[in-house]
């Protein structure tokens, strides 16, 4: 019996060893299912994490915003607008054959061809040519070659005939219930075995795994950010993401919005997840503060606004409930209608709303925000136009271009939208982990997770 | 009548409303999951018989399974989590039938119990055996009906315990396609539920 007992002991003490198996490898989550890793059809912010760990694209973004080397070596842009890219020879796909330039022509021409595309890459290349030229690829695109350049971080290239392979710093491994990603011989070095995924929609399954030490990073939950436990760190960081009010009632309640967020936000609502919005557009991208300037005096209550917003997400809906108690304050009535996501985005593109209210995470580059004011851009919800929009397009050749601010002053004048906060990205990082965050998250500039390494 | 609910069911589906701002493409389904599912399931629906069987039509009035009842599958995920230690890793598939097992198991006897003829005066008075065969009989009558009505609700309700647990599955699946607006993925789920309610109505033929 006392043998019996004393080898239940072991067995109970043995038990509570900590596994060794993952010391190197990255524990993460991932809020939404990113479906199967394809380079063709992916479209969503977790398939974009999956696609920059497992594939390149020809260039990269880095940290800092500019256009860095990544599968192309160098790349130079001719007279007439095309570009012409020298392709790196050390890049092998996982099947160990080498990247080439007929890769990029048939991830581009499949891009543009197949009727299930990824939208997003689609509208990037839309009347795109390509072709090669002396073994090297190229393109050409309406679009100013500065802008393609910045968009082209955002289409990995995936062998031809295989959307799901890429040449990436991380081999893609799907396991029950998992993500698993593991490091390659590759240019940028990956330093971390590997990055491993699990689906964990809810907040609160998030923090717990996070105080017990069984995810490297994960973003806490708003009202206990700064009880960061002694496993991690806090890492705090603006992002290109807004929540962003459309108006189908013209500039009017957007000066209103504009007025009341100057002071409808309490602080300990705001946490240290969002801060209100000063300008229009992402200050995160370059731009500088504007306001509306439609000429028009702000309008007077009683009047009542009905604001849509995507149900679920509980700390927008207490910022959104101090929006109203301010909007009472100057007699208006503010009725806020929760919608389910996808209620809501058939309401914004059937233009079935008064006021909708939507979060928005930009790409990384400027030219985003025609999204807004283009004749088909993707949040142009209510059809907004004007005559001078394409001539002063033409004229936007690479960031930081004085149009840019004319654009600005164009839009101010009669804004479809107005953002109402800014986000930042707070999370909780492995006290030993050493990472580079950025407005476009620990994942999607260059080096992206092959930078992170483990302190010893 | 059942069959107009599931064709309303695939209806629905069909016609499920709204759009999504960017496409998306709908999930692999979770077959690894399966495996795992259909055990719950197995052991539920042996192991809830069982206990009506054990426990006969009084369990149904019994206050501590009422109170096992009560709590949703919320608080089950939330105290597996909690007393689960961390340094066994997350609790994975294990915690996740054990935490379906609680959740499930008590509503699912209750349900049995409740259905159970009274035994009182008889077959209590022909003696213990008598009991044990009346009970038997009836369970075996009550399962198949049993099955139809509760199988495609713990095939998909998982969800709540799978989001907390960070274990995707069937429920999962359900949640993704609904969320992505993959209608011909929902109409799948629908017609293989329907069948597996069809399949259930021919095992449970009443004789004449």
């Amino acid at each position: 019996m006392r043998r019996l007992l004393l080898a239940l002991s072991l067995i109970f003490i043995s038990a509570l060893q900590p596994f060794p198996l993952s010391a190197q490898v990255v524990e993460e989550s991932l809020s939404r299912d990113p479906g199967p890793l394809d380079f063709i059809e992916g479209d969503s912010y977790e398939q974009w994490i999956l696609q920059s760990l497992a594939g390149d694209a020809l260039v990269g973004i880095a940290p800092n915003g500019r256009v860095v080397s990544r599968l192309a070596s160098s790349w130079k842009i001719q007279k007439d607008g095309k570009i012409v890219f020298a392709l790196r020879s050390d890049v092998r796909y996982t099947d160990g054959s080498s990247v080439g330039a007929e890769d990029v022509v048939w991830t581009i021409q499949a891009l543009l061809r197949h009727p299930k595309a990824s939208p997003t890459k689609r509208a990037i290349l839309e009347r795109a040519e390509v072709g090669i030229e002396n073994g090297r690829p190229w393109i050409r695109s309406p679009r100013p070659p500065g802008r393609l350049l910045m968009e082209l971080a955002r289409v990995p290239i995936a062998q031809k005939d295989h959307p799901e392979r890429g040449s990436g710093p991380f081999a893609f491994r799907k396991d029950p219930g998992a993500w698993v990603f593991t490091r390659r011989d590759h240019f940028l070095k990956p330093r971390v075995d590997g990055i491993r995924f699990r689906l964990l929609p809810d907040a609160a399954g998030v923090m717990t795994a996070l105080q017990k030490g069984w995810l490297s990073i994960g973003a806490p939950a708003t009202r206990r950010q700064t009880e960061v436990p002694s496993t991690h760190r806090l890492i705090t960081q603006p992002m290109h993401a807004q929540l962003v009010v459309w108006s189908q009632l013209g500039v009017a309640p957007l000066q209103l919005l504009e007025h009341w967020r100057k002071d409808a936000f309490p602080p300990q609502l705001l946490a240290l997840n969002a801060r209100p919005s000063r300008g229009l557009w992402p200050e995160t991208l370059g731009f500088e503060a504007q306001s509306i300037e439609s000429g028009m005096a702000l309008p007077k209550g009683p009047r009542t606004l009905r604001l849509l917003y995507p149900a679920g997400d509980e700390s927008v809906e207490k910022l959104l409930l101090a929006l109203r108690e301010r909007a009472r304050r100057d007699g208006f009535d503010l009725q806020l209608a929760p919608l389910e996501q996808g209620l809501l985005a058939d309401r914004l593109q059937n233009r079935d709303f008064q006021l909708a209210c939507s979060m928005v995470v930009f790409d990384p580059h400027p030219w985003t925000v025609l999204e807004y004011m283009e004749p088909k851009g993707p949040m142009n919800f209510i059809g907004w136009k004007h005559p001078q929009l394409a001539e002063i397009t033409t004229r936007l050749q690479q960031p930081g271009d004085s149009a840019w601010r004319e654009l600005q002053a164009l839009w101010a004048k009669g804004p479809a939208a107005l953002p109402l906060l800014d986000f930042q990205s707070v999370i909780w990082v492995d006290k030993h982990l050493l990472v580079e965050p950025s407005p476009m998250g620990l994942y999607l500039h260059t080096p992206g997770a092959a930078g992170w390494r483990w302190d010893q | 009548m059942g069959w107009l609910v599931w064709a309303l069911g695939l209806g629905l589906a069909l016609g499920l409303p709204g759009s999504t701002w960017k496409a998306a493409a709908p999930p692999v389904f979770p077959w690894d999951a399966l495996g795992p599912t259909v055990l719950a399931i197995a052991l539920l629906s042996c192991l809830a018989p069982w206990l009506a069987w054990m426990g006969g039509p009084t369990l149904a009035s019994r206050r501590p399974l009422a109170l096992l009842e009560a709590p949703p599958d919320l608080l089950w995920a939330a105290l597996l989590l909690a007393i689960w230690p961390s340094v066994w890793g997350p609790p994975g598939l294990g915690g996740w039938l054990v935490a379906l097992l609680a959740a499930s198991l008590p509503g699912e006897v209750r349900w049995l119990a409740q259905a159970m003829p009274a035994e009182h005066p008889f077959p209590l008075a022909w003696g213990k055996t008598a009991v044990q065969r009346v009970r038997l009989k009836v369970l075996t009558r009550l399962w198949g009906r049993w099955v139809a009505a509760r199988l495609p609700i713990w095939l998909t309700a998982t969800l709540v315990l799978e989001r907390i647990l960070g274990v995707p599955g069937l429920g999962t699946d359900w949640m993704t396609r609904v969320a992505v607006r993959d209608r011909f993925g929902l109409a799948i789920w629908v017609l293989v539920l329907a069948i597996l309610w069809a399949l259930s109505q021919t095992w449970d033929q009443e004789s004449a």
